[in-house]
């Protein structure tokens, strides 16, 4: 009986163990485009270890049933079910954060200061590194990929559902959402 | 977690924030826990080198690759544009050895897979409880009359492996006269890069058009009847540079004589099964085939050309305890012509489910649930790029294409019967994305 039961136990926890092997297994894929640990190398993909789980989740789901536009990622979530997505989204969250700051020059980064002041600390923080629950930090985040997810924010071609998020960067000059990115991209922790 | 996932998670992240602030109790001293010889330093080899010592340090890792630097047949079609420095396609193998792995640069010259022995010219024998084999494709050049290994470092550059070649044939392109032809024969697939002869014409196009040869024509000789994607390309052929009749690029089928079967060097000149055509430069790609390495170690037992793998674990059905990563393995789903691109994402994903199968078996863990994935970008313009993702799962000791998780950048929005032109901002952002997509991939590779 104790024999038995010390078996199921050993066995159960052989298969958690195996669960959460797997899903290393699934988030090692996403490495090759986001890098190890989500710390992204390349200026336009974003880093993604230690941004908020329910944000990576949502995101990941509203992808995959065309709630949002994406060019790349609406292709590969499809293939993945809810309960995976929620796991990469639990994995990567877990993750620390690990800024890249990035150099711009001064001019940019106090126009940048600014518009962050007035735009975007609110939700973000003032140096990106303070977001609400459901916000993503942003500090030393690739500022080119920032440039790039406002400009679908300020795009009518993107289907982008965050109505606050829509309206403040709709508000903004595209050079004032660029600086931005670049005020964000230059913070470190 | 596994205590040995804990520890290479734990470095991972000190390696990513550029800062040792943990220190990583090194492999002890004593025999290590499985010896694993790596064979080639392309993006699978290296992956596979890099992931073995990332998910367990007490894993021995020897890496022989002849070359000291390593460029990225990836966007490199860029290099002959003269859109993009080779160097930004280059790495070396510091940050391999930086985790940990032997790198040995030698040159292979013997597998035996029964002693379980790599032997190399200079440095001597690896015995091997493990050998990862990912030896890259070798170039048939008797398969095109008058071609020859020696012609393509000086005249006929194919430039399929980055690196000389690809400076060489853009100095050729550059040289070419405004009105001269530039052709890119295409040889029976399967072959490395499936996108990359079709992104190529896009690429050479490009440096005519901007570089006052606007009268060039780019003639794509092909010896098959359909491409990667195909639409994309055809699209941005036409609105940028001029597709078929009066245009600057055209294409020519196999079925409609593209197979290129002789070369003239002296007369500059190629012919298919049809006719003889002239060209400035001649850009032939050879067909392909698994590294000799592999060949001779009697690993190319699909077709006498290609090394088959196990779905779940891409060990050899050849040889036990021999694993075949990148170009030269074949898997995928064949019967639905579905099969594994020979690219360089899918060979780094093929090294990771090597390693995570390895791993489990030396810790005796049970086997884990393997997933392949790819992605390959394509630029085509300075402003106009797009891609294809590709899934399989393995279900039944087989693969599987999911189809759902997989497929090329829309060519159209709207519906079938009314379709609208996908708006140009989504080309643009994926050109910039084709460069963030080839730094990850190598930093995860190299790094």
């Amino acid at each position: 009986m104790r024999n038995t039961l010390l078996a199921l136990i050993l066995a159960g926890r052989a298969g958690t163990a195996a669960a959460r092997g797997n899903i290393e297994v699934l988030a090692r894929t996403c490495n090759s485009c986001h890098g190890v640990g989500g710390v992204s190398a390349g200026a336009t993909m974003p880093s993604i270890g230690g941004l908020p789980r329910d944000y990576l989740s949502n995101i990941m789901k509203q992808w995959k049933y065309d709630e949002r536009s994406a060019i790349t990622m609406n292709r590969i979530v499809k293939g993945l079910s809810n309960d995976e997505i929620d796991a990469l989204a639990a994995y990567f969250a877990q993750q620390p954060w690990v800024p890249v700051p990035q150099k711009a020059n001064p001019e940019t980064l106090a126009r940048g200061k600014t518009e962050v002041d007035n735009n975007c600390a609110d939700c973000h923080g003032a140096s990106g590194g303070d977001p609400d629950v459901d916000a993503p930090p942003l500090n030393g985040q690739w500022a080119r990929y920032m440039e790039l997810e406002l400009q679908k924010y300020q795009s009518k071609e993107f289907k982008m559902p965050h109505r606050k998020m829509r309206k403040a960067a709709q508000q903004a000059k595209p050079a004032d959402a660029s600086a931005a990115a670049r005020h964000f991209g230059a913070q470190g922790r | 977690m596994h205590p040995f996932d804990r520890r290479s998670f734990l470095k991972s992240v000190s390696a990513a924030a550029g800062a040792s602030i943990l220190s990583v109790a090194p492999a002890r001293a004593a025999a290590p826990k499985a010896r694993v010889v790596v064979v080639g330093g392309g993006f699978g080899g290296a992956t596979a080198a890099k992931y073995l010592r990332l998910l367990d340090p007490g894993i021995e890792v020897t890496l022989i690759e002849r070359g000291k630097l390593y460029t990225s047949c990836p966007l490199s079609n860029e290099v002959i544009s003269g859109e993009r420095s080779i160097k930004t396609l280059q790495s070396g193998y510091g940050g391999l050895a930086a985790r940990g792995v032997k790198v040995v640069h030698d040159e292979v010259t013997q597998i035996d897979p029964v002693k379980k022995v790599v032997s190399t010219a200079a440095a001597g024998d690896f015995p091997y409880d493990a050998l990862v084999m990912a030896p890259g494709v070798d170039f048939d050049y008797s398969a095109v009359g008058g071609l020859s290994a020696e012609l393509a470092e000086t005249r006929l550059p194919h430039a399929w492996k980055a690196g000389p070649q690809t400076l060489l044939l853009q100095k050729q392109l550059q040289a070419m006269p405004d009105g001269g032809r530039f052709i890119i024969a295409v040889p029976k697939g399967p072959f490395r890069c499936p996108p990359g002869p079709y992104e190529r014409a896009a690429q050479v196009a490009m440096y005519c058009k901007h570089h006052g040869k606007k009268k060039a024509k780019i003639l794509i000789l092909d010896a098959n009847d359909g491409f990667s994607k195909r639409p994309l390309f055809e699209q941005a052929w036409k609105a940028l540079y001029g597709y078929g009749e009066g245009g600057m690029i055209e294409w020519v089928s196999g079925v409609n004589g593209g197979q290129v079967e002789q070369v003239d060097v002296s007369g500059m000149s190629v012919m298919t099964t049809f006719e003889q055509h002239k060209g400035d430069v001649i850009n032939i790609i050879p067909p392909h085939r698994a590294g000799k390495i592999a060949r001779d170690a009697g690993l190319a037992n699909f077709k006498g050309a290609w090394c088959a793998v196990k779905p779940e674990s891409m060990e050899s059905t050849a040889h036990k305890d021999i694993y075949v990563v990148g170009d030269s393995c074949v898997g995928g789903e064949l019967a639905t012509g579905n099969p594994f691109p020979k690219s360089a994402h899918m060979a780094n994903s093929q090294a990771k489910v090597v390693v995570a199968s390895l791993v489990a078996k030396l810790n005796g863990l049970p086997p884990p649930v393997p997933i392949y994935t790819n992605s390959c970008y394509s630029v085509v313009g300075h402003d106009w790029g797009f891609s294809v993702v590709a899934l399989f799962r393995v279900e039944n000791n087989q693969w599987v294409y999911v189809k759902d998780g997989s497929g090329i950048s829309p060519v159209t929005f709207g519906t079938k019967e009314k379709p609208v032109p996908v708006p140009r901002i989504y080309r643009k952002m994926e050109a910039e994305y084709a460069d963030g997509w080839l730094r990850n991939l190598m930093a995860d590779c190299y790094a």
